[in-house]
């Protein structure tokens, strides 16, 4: 579904330019649950951006079943992210003069989903709907950040972190969650994380350094959030 | 420290703004202090009451447009001094966390005191440039006895040197009763207060939720943009009411001034508009809002606060158009009948349609182009 070709991608002008990503090549299968792993500084939230749609990349392809997207223009791209993606951030990104359930609204909107109170409920946030993200705890933004994404009902899914700010047992909660719905809507999980145990609830493990993909491996079994180490 | 030179030059809306107010102040009042001194000199009763009507106008002029654009001035320089704290909260937190104490953070704030002075020095500068030229238009009739401009120092403290001082005193008081705020909400990023307006209301789509929002997070910006609405219908209807009142040239000033001052005003909204909701915008793109979906989000709540603003406009120069023909020509013969001038009203109405809108479809472009990658890049002011 998500091919990725001998991607480049480079920040900074001339004189101080770093080649961040230096030739990624990846295929991602539709309903996989993909997880990158990787030093801090090894470009994965740049991969995510790229594979995404927030960002062109400098050359190279990103083929979402067959249709380059790094080719389209940014209105077609913005379309196509409307359509096709969900964005779990390491920052959260809330909208600041929002509460809660207006945030998960505005994902929700976008799929014409009417039932995001589900969704809500589910992440433990109920008794916050009327909270504005000031009002949370780091853990209480990050799983608002979480629903707003599954809100919208995305036929990919990526995450970038998204257990960071979390404490073990509602990490684990969070991660069942949205294995759950993984299951139950068949989308596709891209993830990027530190925590090298949660790679043991992947079909497909990535692994990068320094701009490139060092190691690819499909697990025969996967964990289930509450079967892993943490 | 935290401000710089570069800051001094956001300020061009102070500066601007102290270029009319003291341009026409010093005009007028420099006019009539040179005027004062020819009283004895005058034989005739007509023109004696020449002489008045003159006094007079010039201080109502001088009053009206100066005033009010002091009033902007002030209004404006606490805009920009809550804005740049809102905007450095998480500088200033660190600050006071290292330890800074506030004065010390705050006696910085003086700086902005220097954009007063630009402003108004350059304002004093020139209306003493177009003096001579304005003598002689005032006494076109030869009625009066010639009289030279002359230079008035307790016009050049009162005007320059007094505003300046007392706005850099005004700034570091200011930012001090800001800087009050407790480190760590400082350090959270965004102000309480400016959030816990929005109630949670009916269900209304987001597109509308998120449009009230950002019009009752930042209500000074609603007074802005009715302001801007204001000064244009208000100036420009004057200007053209009052041809047959006064000298042509008083009707370019006042026409001038009205579209700087709109022009200004609303500039400096729509951008601080655009700056604080780009974080906003730029994660409702990464979720596939389209540009216009967005700029209707940010920008289209402030319609009605232009409409009111104007609407104000019209009724005020109206009255105080009325009030002057009424009260300071009732005495001068061939005065002629004041009505409401509905072509002025109509022409100011369309043009500002234009330039509201024109001004909006330039930001509408403008947010498009904000990134979806600005967030992470933090690099919005
Ligand atoms: N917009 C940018 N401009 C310049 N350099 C950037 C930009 N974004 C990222 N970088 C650089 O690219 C490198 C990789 O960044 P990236 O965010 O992809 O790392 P990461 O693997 O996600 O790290 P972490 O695990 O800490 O989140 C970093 O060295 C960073 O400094
Ligand atoms: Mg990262």
């Amino acid at each position: 579904m998500i091919k990725i070709e001998n991607v480049h991608k480079s920040y900074g002008a001339k004189d101080n330019k770093s080649e961040i990503l230096k030739g990624i090549s990846l295929d991602v299968k539709r309903g996989d649950f993909a997880v990158i792993l990787g030093a801090s500084g090894s470009g994965k939230s740049t991969l995510l951006n790229v594979a995404s749609g927030l960002e062109r990349p400098d050359s190279g392809s990103v083929l979402y079943d067959g249709e380059n997207i790094a080719a389209l223009t940014d209105e077609k791209l913005t379309a196509f992210r409307k359509r096709k993606i969900g964005f779990i951030f390491q920052q959260y990104y809330l909208l600041p003069n929002l509460n809660v359930d207006k945030n998960v609204k505005m994902g929700a909107e976008l799929a014409h989903n009417n039932d995001y109170a589900e969704v809500i409920a589910a992440l433990g946030l109920s008794e916050k709907r009327g909270k504005f993200p000031h009002e949370l705890s780091g853990g209480e933004q990050q799983r608002v950040s979480v629903a707003r994404a599954l809100a919208k009902k995305p036929e990919v899914l990526f995450l970038d972190e998204p257990t960071g700010a979390l404490d073990e047992e509602t990490g684990r909660s969070v991660l069942d969650y949205i294995c759950k719905l993984q299951d139950e809507l068949k989308f596709t999980i891209i993830m990027v994380t530190h925590n090298a145990n949660i790679a043991e609830m992947a079909k497909t493990v990535i692994r990068m350094n320094s701009g490139k993909i060092v190691e690819q491996y499909r697990n025969q079994t996967q964990k289930t959030a509450y079967e892993i180490g943490w | 420290m935290v401000i710089g030179i570069k800051d001094i030059f956001k300020l061009i809306g102070i500066i601007i703004i102290s270029i009319c107010a003291v341009f026409v102040c010093t005009l007028f009042l420099n006019y009539n202090i040179d005027l004062q001194s020819i009283e004895n000199k005058i034989l005739s009763v007509e023109t004696k009451a020449l002489f008045d009507a003159l006094v007079m106008s010039g201080t109502v002029v001088s009053a009206v447009s100066g005033g009010c654009l002091l009033i902007t001035a002030v209004v404006m320089l606490c805009f920009y001094i809550k804005h740049y704290i809102d905007s450095h909260r998480k500088e200033l937190g660190i600050l006071k966390a290292l330890g800074y104490s506030n004065l010390r953070i705050s006696s910085g704030f003086w700086v902005f005191g220097l954009s007063v002075f630009f402003g108004s020095a350059v304002g004093f500068a020139g209306a003493h440039c177009l003096m001579p030229k304005f003598y002689s238009v005032q006494n076109e009739d030869k009625l009066l006895p010639e009289f030279e401009p002359g230079f008035h120092l307790e016009l050049f403290l009162s005007l320059v040197i007094l505003p300046t001082v007392i706005f850099a005193l005004m700034s570091v008081v200011y930012s001090l009763l800001k800087m009050k705020t407790p480190v760590l909400e400082l350090l959270r990023g965004k102000s309480v207060s400016k959030i816990k307006a929005v109630k949670d209301g009916k269900d209304l789509p987001f597109l509308k939720d998120i449009k009230r929002a950002t019009v009752r997070g930042r209500k000074s910006l609603v007074f802005f943009i009715a302001f801007a609405a204001f000064c244009y219908s208000a100036m420009v209807q004057m200007s053209f009411g009052i041809d047959e009142l006064a000298s042509e040239m008083m009707s370019f000033m006042i026409l001038g001034i009205g579209l700087t001052l709109a022009f200004v005003t609303l500039f400096i909204a729509v951008t601080t508009i655009v700056r604080s909701n780009a974080e906003s915008v730029s994660i409702m793109r990464v979720f596939g809002y389209s540009r216009k979906e967005c700029s209707v989000a940010v920008l289209s709540g402030y319609r009605p606060a232009a409409i009111v603003g104007f609407a104000v406009g019209t009724g005020y120069q109206y009255l105080l158009l009325k009030i002057a023909v009424e009260v300071v020509f009732k005495d001068i013969e061939n005065v002629p009948e004041f009505d409401f001038n509905l072509r002025a009203l109509i022409i100011a109405a369309v043009s500002f349609v234009i330039f509201y809108e024109v001004i909006m479809y330039l930001y509408s472009r403008k947010i498009g182009k904000i990134s979806v990658k600005e967030i992470m890049l933090d690099s919005v002011d």
